[in-house]
């Protein structure tokens, strides 16, 4: 019982920072909103593993939440500061039809789950359309952006509903592969904060309109 | 035995981690040793799997069929040529700050130590594990150069490819939750071996979705269209021995991914599901490559359009079935991968020595420089299919073997797009070697005849390929052909 509610107010709020992400052009407070988006997938780990008896999950959710709600904020706020833009300014998609668009996944992620029969033993299946509607709208975001802090903000949302996946279809892997994944995506972070430091030198600005020199 | 094998197979991975801290004169000859203890063990583990039966280790962690083998051969084939290739790109080099050699030979080593270890793993879990760390490394390597266009490729594949690879985690965690239901939650509910036996008590809906965001995620990996965006630019950026890797082996290794996938979306749903996905990927991916090919300016963007051509190929293979195209699909692996490394390397070879990637600033190239310009023109013959070149027996197998399952429509359109796309590339081709050059004669990049070497051996392997198959060989083949037609190893 206590699971479940712990599963459903973590993914309700999953996705409510979703949508408060599409709509956030400040970056600085977009990178609070994700470690809190973060947090929350964590949380839900650790929560259901307590309540179950589940060790794995705990450790998992626990190393889940020093990674992506500590040290992914820390490496982007190191990134934001050493870069003049604090600002997504002139996204492709503007603040409003984006928070429409944020819906518009919202709705459609419940309605592309909802004749998806998963196990009822599995009790996290009812977090799987918080879990796909946060991967597309981390999509978005990265679509509809050009700063490359944006990017990877994106990023790390799609990486957040990916969890949420793994934990809605499975309550969790085999500890070896759950540690395998949360230190590649530890990786992709570093490697997006060596190149995103690379274009800052180069470029001189971290907006991807600066590449655009390969085409055909 | 089997035991030391694997574990010369994981060693390149952390040494990696030592070479980077490697004096800059030192670190060159240190990667070679430790890649030739990963070959060895690679070799070791690799042939009883191929001629015998498939290897286990570890508890069975560890499972080597034939085509894993076969698989991890083409790796080590390509990684040969790109290391022989390194010197000669590092002299080259013009961007290089101290440390970096080190650098350079660091991330090699761990980008081909990570490759050799994908096929070694039977859980699908560990496979996207492997295959995420080597797309990470290599995106330090495209990016490597430092130049603006070189970030501008790096920066698309770390997105492009995080995304990619995403959903190929989304599939992996799907194709787990319909094992789950079968098994309970074992630690072997991921392990390939076991999805296969037991794929007919799988649930449809859930295997489906699984191959689906299987074939976007590593479909992005694999460079089919449309998710091919970033591969002509991360090619084409890249230093040349990567641009050999990246092309020969991280393509086939994507491909395997996939190929498992593909064959637990069999035994569950029958072959017309994801069968029919794969035709029509691979042909809509000849048919992008066409026209790129045929009005590209840029060289090493050239030979990035010809391995989408050729992996939409692989996936069209892949996609018919039966064991004549499937023979092929084997064949074409090999021999696409040690005639595109050769090429990737003697093309840039020609882009360095000419200080351009311009096709149109590039002629005459066989005045200037002999020994890259041939292996260029030479490798580009076999490339095209033309005989006797193996890839001219593996796309007939592929396109005769489509025809006679019943694919008759899609191998006519294959053998078309296929034609012509040959045509323009040899014509891009033909404006690079021959014509006069703008430019006197200039040293050959390292040792002409160890270099001339090095790019004739995989070249002349693939012309022997194409004549003559010796019993061995075939022998290979046709046990590749078994695991690819969901028979077990």
């Amino acid at each position: 019982m206590t699971a479940t509610v712990i599963v459903d107010v973590c993914a309700a709020g999953i996705v409510a920072i979703g949508v408060l992400l599409a709509v956030t052009r400040s970056i600085g407070r977009s990178i609070w909103l994700v470690a809190g988006q973060s947090t929350l997938g964590a949380v839900a780990a650790i929560g259901v593993g307590v309540s179950l008896g589940l060790a794995h999950l705990v450790v998992g959710g626990a190393l889940a939440l020093v990674a992506k709600a500590v040290i992914y904020p820390l490496v982007l706020r190191t990134m934001l500061r050493a870069s003049s833009v604090a600002v997504e300014r002139r996204s492709y998609v503007g603040p409003r039809l984006s928070l429409v668009a944020a819906i518009a996944i919202v709705f459609a992620a419940g309605v592309a789950t909802a004749d998806l029969t998963l196990d009822s033993s599995l009790g996290g299946a009812r977090a799987l359309p918080a879990a796909i509607a946060a991967m597309l709208t981390g999509l978005f975001l990265m679509m509809s952006r050009r700063k490359a802090l944006s990017l990877l903000i994106g990023l790390l949302v799609f990486e957040n509903g990916l969890a949420l996946a793994a934990f809605a279809l499975t309550y969790g892997m085999p500890l070896v592969v759950e540690l395998g994944i949360l230190f590649d995506l530890l990786i992709v972070i570093v490697v997006g904060w060596v190149y995103a430091r690379r274009m800052l030198r180069v470029f001189g600005s971290l907006s991807t309109d600066e590449l655009r020199s390969l085409r055909g | 035995m089997t035991t030391v094998a694997v574990l010369a197979i994981l060693l390149p991975v952390p040494v990696a981690a030592l070479i980077w801290f490697a004096p800059d004169r030192l670190a060159g000859r240190f990667a070679v040793l430790v890649l030739a203890i990963g070959a060895t063990g690679s070799l070791g583990l690799a042939l009883p799997a191929l001629f015998d039966a498939p290897v286990r280790a570890f508890d069975g962690i560890v499972v080597l069929d034939a085509f894993g083998a076969f698989v991890l051969v083409i790796v080590i084939g390509v990684a040969a040529i790109a290391v022989v290739a390194s010197p000669a790109y590092l002299r080259h080099e013009v961007a290089l700050r101290p440390r970096d050699r080190a650098r350079y030979w660091a991330l090699m080593v761990w980008f081909i130590g990570g490759l050799s270890t994908v096929p070694l793993f039977d859980s699908l879990g560990l496979l996207w594990v492997a295959i995420e760390a080597t797309t990470i490394v290599a995106a330090l390597l495209v990016g490597f150069s430092r130049t603006p266009a070189a970030i501008e490729a790096a920066w698309k594949y770390v997105i492009l490819g995080s995304v990619g690879i995403g959903f190929a985690l989304l599939g992996t965690l799907l194709a787990y939750a319909s094992s789950v239901r079968v098994l309970g939650e074992t630690s072997d509910a991921l392990a390939w071996t076991r999805l296969v036996s037991i794929a007919g008590s799988l649930d449809p809906g859930l295997v489906r979705l699984a191959f689906l965001f299987a074939l976007v995620g590593y479909g992005t990996k694999i460079g089919l269209a449309p998710f091919h965006t970033w591969l002509p630019d991360a090619h084409s950026q890249a230093p040349g021995p990567v641009s050999a890797l990246l092309s020969g082996a991280t393509l086939a290794i994507s491909l395997y991914a996939l190929v498992r996938f593909h064959l637990v979306a069999v035994g569950t749903l029958g072959l017309a599901f994801s069968s029919t996905l794969l035709v029509a990927f691979g042909l809509l991916s000849l048919a992008v490559a066409l026209p790129f090919i045929v009005a590209q300016g840029d060289l090493k963007r050239l030979l990035a359009y010809s391995s989408i051509e050729h992996m939409g190929l692989g996936a069209l293979a892949l996609g018919f079935g039966g064991p004549v195209a499937l023979g092929g699909l084997a064949l074409h692996l090999l021999a696409h991968g040690l005639t595109k490394a050769s090429l990737f390397v003697a093309g840039g070879g020609l882009v360095e020595a000419g200080r351009s990637r311009r096709i149109a600033r590039l002629s005459g190239s066989l005045s200037s420089d002999p020994v890259d310009a041939r292996a260029f023109l030479g490798g580009s013959l076999l490339l095209s299919g033309l005989p006797p070149s193996a890839l001219f027996a593996s796309e007939i197998a592929i396109l005769f073997g489509g025809f006679t399952v019943g694919w008759g429509i899609a191998a006519g359109a294959a053998s078309i797009l296929l034609a012509l796309t040959a045509a323009g590339f040899l014509f891009h081709v033909g404006r690079v070697c021959f014509g006069s050059s703008r430019r006197a004669a200039g040293p050959a990049p390292g040792p002409a005849r160890l270099r001339g070497i090095g790019l004739a051996l995989p070249l002349v392997a693939v012309v022997v390929l194409g004549i003559w198959t010796p019993d061995p060989v075939s022998e290979v083949v046709g046990r590749v052909v078994t695991v690819l037609g969901g028979g077990g190893g």
